[in-house]
């Protein structure tokens, strides 16, 4: 990527700086090395002219999203790095003008933290994308932000934008947002946001209510807590983030930037941070673009078929639907079941678009199908059943991409040509696993991704095993938890063992949420194929039938000792999958777990974590 | 004959010009953003005028593609923020798009369909070389409909100086002094800042402040234009020095009705009395202006020397030089282009109408007199003349 330059020219006696990296919007302007050495250069030209005020903006649509994630890994000494930065900010901060951030659009980390350094804020207000990405990351904003913020806006916002936003799935702030937490001083239009920021700058004139600390300790507790439902206590950095939130109050600036600096020489060096930042190499660039995906051209996908209307093929059709926008039919033997199915997805798709309601169609034989470019099944798990499926859809379609949605069994063997395996909540989950088997081509897998692609879903491309990524890792997880509900341990003390490593939802819960005799299914399906490993359940069979699990062992672990036991089993597993070739590298078990399962970036995933603690050790060098 | 109701220049502004190419301010800066700014900024300065008024947009651009390309008046008028109400159409005639769609306008506004319409335009000539995308049909050749000269317009003034050997190199870099010499004092008094407005645009040396034509060069010397090159032909006579550059710009003005003006409270600043076009051998196009000129006044029954200011377009100082002598008038005359010209200040061919109407409107102004004149001539032979009157 290009460096990233502060380029300063002069408007009149107001002192225009531009954070450029000569590239597009689609390559964000970030912070590293060679920026701040460009912005030494400015300042220097700043401090010495006879200049009335100095405006900082991005290049068009970016304003600039903070440190260079790469050079953040390269923690040789954690301290420098954010000593430059309070350097730098600071002076940007004392000079002897005033200074007016114009933020034209996105505006993270580091970036923020710079506008926080000015004196007055303009926000363009068709900006969707503020915030403090860093506690995401097992990190704090540590130029100054968690020290300027609450300063400016008080600590329950503060609390808010810093940790808690970040821990949910690294919600932004849009401008609307951003202004009436008085993060910004003014929202103007786009078309002559600059021009207008220059005439703010020149006339500036402030009114800001003082912060309300009034309530500060009870903010924080509530936020603690918030902190605690999310992460367990698995990661320091929102506690040490709210904190420093609080330390805001009585630090001077200087105060406060030598407690940023102490937070990040423990932070950025700690397993979490380091997970993270894999994590999020992982998720934001191997698996957009991953080694084994094909050369081959997509096949134009102009109608699609879904087999099935129950509660899987139904959010998928209207997935396809909504962003395909071309014809989906459906196809069911109970003709009430497709009417339902039918009326939903209608009402779906047309909230926005109205005619998307008229590319729905279905019927309970197979003429609909004639024509489709792309043939998903979601019908019942049975290999029989899918098979004639598959066959009546090759009569009418012959042409057609065969898919199926299964979770764990054979695509080779059931006659589809891929798989495109959904996670339930269609709408919200964004992994899909890809599979493909001996008989995939280039086009139908290229075909595949992209279809994904234009679904907005985040594809991993795995093979065609038993239980794929997710479903395998899981189920082998909820083995060794059954094992000790079978050895008389109680469903809180399985659920402790995960909450703590962090995960976002209990066991018991999300057992509840899969359904009990879909887990035991899969647990079958699994034994069959693999039986040493995945031994039949009597506490999930019974769990499924709507008994209480009753014990039958006596061999009662500790929380801890579960954990452990959870961890190596995981550990057993992906080695397994990586002997099979399921997955190329432990990178895309980790996308899938992050993706798929919601497994928190600060553990990698898993892997990351599991090298980490010295239970396993992949032998690959990290993506 | 229905009677037709009385046009008035409300108010014009334009942005600063730019050079044309990767080194121009515009550069990286859309042709149809350029024609946004100024329609803002002429929103902005007449307050009074209630934007649900407007009632039509009609926009010049002689390379109709590209970001000039989406039927200018009514993408101007959306990307500007004007109600989804007002519609807006593009016009072309070349250099005389912006008076063309002024006069378009005027038309709609004396017939009674619409009462408020903003008429303007823009060229960015470094995003749209002349002549892109234009295929002369070959007939014009094989027929001999028109001399190949006519194509390139510093041959058809090379073709002036050719018929009219009294106007000498010499003449030319005169006037080419003058217009620097005018434009460089217009921008020390108020006329600039009255009709131009700053504003910043992108480039690869970051956002940057547009505040001046980049063409003005104050220190213009008869003995640097003696060492220019002829641009257009061995010992030809037109030089980069005594014509008008390769430009970007944009303009834009309100027209109003009579009654509407007065029922907003505006303050018009000039009245519409009549308008002219004419045509001429394309190969002589720098003509145009001299039979536009006569037949407007003609029309309007005003006689030359009743005529208190003229603001002549200058492509090309031999193309206002055959205007002067043909009517008559001294070239150092102060009536004309006392703010200098397209010399000093560059010529976006489609806009340049408008930067002409909203610097008489301010010259009547400042200079008292009643009559004004804008001139311009057009490519594949034209003229363009509109007689104006004083109403401040």
């Amino acid at each position: 990527m290009a460096d990233t330059v502060f380029k300063l020219n002069a408007a009149g006696r107001i002192a225009l700086v531009t954070i450029d990296n000569g590239e597009d919007y689609r390559k964000p302007t970030t912070l590293g090395r060679s920026a701040f050495e460009s912005a030494v250069g400015v300042l220097e030209q700043l401090e010495n002219g006879d200049w009335e005020a100095a405006v900082f903006t991005g290049k068009p649509f970016v304003f600039c999203v903070g440190a260079d994630i790469d050079e953040l890994g390269n923690v040789q000494d954690p301290r420098e790095g954010i000593h430059a930065g309070h350097e730098l900010f600071g002076r940007i901060r004392a000079l002897p003008f005033p200074t007016v951030a114009a933020i034209n659009g996105a505006a993270l980390g580091g970036g923020l933290e710079l506008a926080l350094h000015c004196t007055a804020r303009t926000l363009a207000n068709n900006v969707r994308h503020i915030g403090f990405p860093e506690v995401a990351l097992s990190i704090i904003p540590g130029w100054g932000g968690t020290q300027l913020l609450p300063k400016l806006i008080g600590p329950e916002a503060a609390a808010k934008v810093i940790v808690l936003n970040p821990l949910r799935q690294n919600k932004l702030l849009k401008a609307e947002e951003a202004f009436e937490l008085g993060i910004v001083d003014t929202l103007l239009d786009p078309v002559e946001f600059l021009d207008e920021s220059l005439a703010f700058a020149r006339e500036l004139a402030l009114e800001r209510k003082p912060p309300d600390w009034s309530d500060v300790e009870a903010v924080l507790r509530k936020a603690r807590s918030r902190v605690d439902d999310a992460v367990h206590g698995a990661t320091r950095a929102p506690y040490v983030a709210l904190d420093l939130i609080a330390g805001a109050q009585h630090w001077t600036i200087d105060e406060g930037y030598a407690a940023e600096e102490d937070a990040m020489a423990e932070l950025l060096v700690s397993p979490q941070a380091q997970a993270s930042a894999y994590a999020f190499t992982v998720v934001e660039r191997r698996s957009k673009k991953p080694p084994a995906l094909p050369d081959a051209k997509p096949r134009r996908v102009g109608k699609v078929g879904i087999v099935g209307a129950g509660l899987m093929a139904t959010q998928i059709a209207a997935l396809f639907v909504k962003r395909l926008e071309v014809p989906v039919v459906l196809r069911d033997i109970d003709q009430s079941r497709l009417d339902e199915a039918l009326q939903t997805i209608r009402g779906e798709v047309s909230e926005r678009k109205p005619f998307l309601a008229t590319l729905v169609d279905g019927g309970t034989g197979w003429d609909q199908f004639a024509g489709c470019d792309l043939v998903l099944e979601a019908v019942f798990e049975q290999l029989d059943v899918k098979r004639e499926v598959f066959a009546a859809v090759r009569e009418i379609a012959p042409e057609a991409i065969l898919m199926t949605n299964t979770s764990s069994l054979s695509v080779e063997e059931m006659g589809a040509d891929v798989g495109l395996h959904f996670f339930n909540p269609v709408a919200l989950m964004p992994l899909v696993e890809v599979v493909r088997h001996g008989g995939t081509s280039d086009e139908v897998l290229s075909t595949a991704w992209d279809t994904v692609r234009r679904l907005r879903k985040r594809g991993v491309i795995v093979g065609d095993s038993p239980g794929f990524v997710v479903n395998r890792v899981l189920t082998r997880v909820s083995r060794v938890l059954m094992d000790a509900l079978e050895n008389g341990n109680t469903a809180e003390e399985t659920d402790e063992a995960m909450l703590a490593l962090g995960m976002p939802m209990a066991p018991s819960v999300l057992l509840q949420m899969v359904g009990p005799r879909v887990a035991l299914h899969v647990l079958e399906t699994m034994h069959a194929a693999y039986p040493d490993r995945f031994p039949l359940s009597p506490a999930l069979e019974q769990i499924a039938n709507g008994e209480e699990p009753a014990a039958t062992g006596d061999n009662r672990r500790t929380p801890e000792e579960i954990r452990r036991a959870v961890l190596e089993a995981a550990a057993d597993e992906i080695r397994h999958m990586l002997d099979e070739g399921v997955v190329g590298d432990p990178a895309d078990v980790d996308a899938c777990l992050i993706l798929g399962a919601g497994y928190p970036f600060f553990l990698g995933g898993i892997t990351k974590h599991l090298e980490q603690t010295g239970i396993a050790d992949f032998g690959k060098i990290p993506a | 004959m229905r009677e037709a109701r009385d046009v008035f220049f409300v108010d014009g502004v334009r942005t600063p010009f730019g050079k044309a190419g990767p080194k121009g301010q515009y550069w990286r800066t859309r042709a149809d953003d350029l024609g946004v700014k100024a329609v803002r900024e002429l929103l902005r300065r007449n307050p009074q005028i209630p934007v649900e008024r407007i009632g039509d947009v009609a926009f010049a651009a002689t390379a109709q593609v590209g970001d000039q390309g989406l039927t200018l008046g009514r993408d101007v008028a959306l990307l500007a923020g004007l109600p989804e109400s007002v519609p807006g159409f593009a016009v072309d005639r070349m250099c005389a798009g912006a008076l063309t769609a002024v006069t378009a306008a005027a038309g709609e506004i004396a017939l009674g369909a619409v009462d408020v319409a903003i008429a303007g335009g823009v060229e960015h000539m470094g995003h749209h070389a002349m002549g892109e995308e234009v295929e002369f049909n070959p007939r014009y050749l094989s027929e001999r409909l028109i001399d190949e000269s006519a194509a390139v317009m510093g041959n058809t003034a090379e073709n002036l100086h050719d018929l009219f050997p009294a106007i000498t190199k010499e003449r030319a870099d005169a006037f080419a002094v003058q217009s620097q010499q005018r434009a460089t004092a217009a921008w020390e008094n108020g006329v600039m800042r009255e009709t131009v407005v700053p504003l910043t645009v992108f480039s690869d040396d970051g956002w940057k402040l547009a505040e001046r034509d980049e063409f003005l060069r104050p220190e213009t010397t008869m003995d640097a234009l003696a060492q220019l090159k002829p641009a257009f032909r061995p010992g030809g006579r037109v030089t980069a020095g005594n014509s008008a550059g390769l430009t970007d710009g944009a303009t834009a003005s309100f027209l109003a009705a009579e009654g509407t003006v007065e029922e907003l409270g505006l303050q018009p600043k000039l009245r519409l009395v009549a308008f002219a076009y004419a045509g001429v051998a394309p190969h002589l196009m720098g003509l145009g202006p001299v039979p536009a000129t006569k037949r407007v006044l003609e029309q309007a029954g005003i006689a030359l020397e009743d005529v208190d200011l003229f603001e002549l377009n200058e492509p090309f100082a031999v193309q206002v030089l055959t205007w002067c002598d043909e009517l008559g008038i001294s070239a150092d005359d102060p009536r004309l282009n006392p703010y200098g010209g397209a010399i000093a200040c560059g010529h976006p061919l489609a806009a340049t109408g408008v930067r002409l109407i909203s610097q008489l409107a301010y010259g009547l102004r400042e200079r008292g007199g009643r009559y004004g004149l804008t001139a311009l001539c057009i490519g594949m032979g034209m003229g363009c003349a509109i007689l104006w009157e004083n109403v401040r």
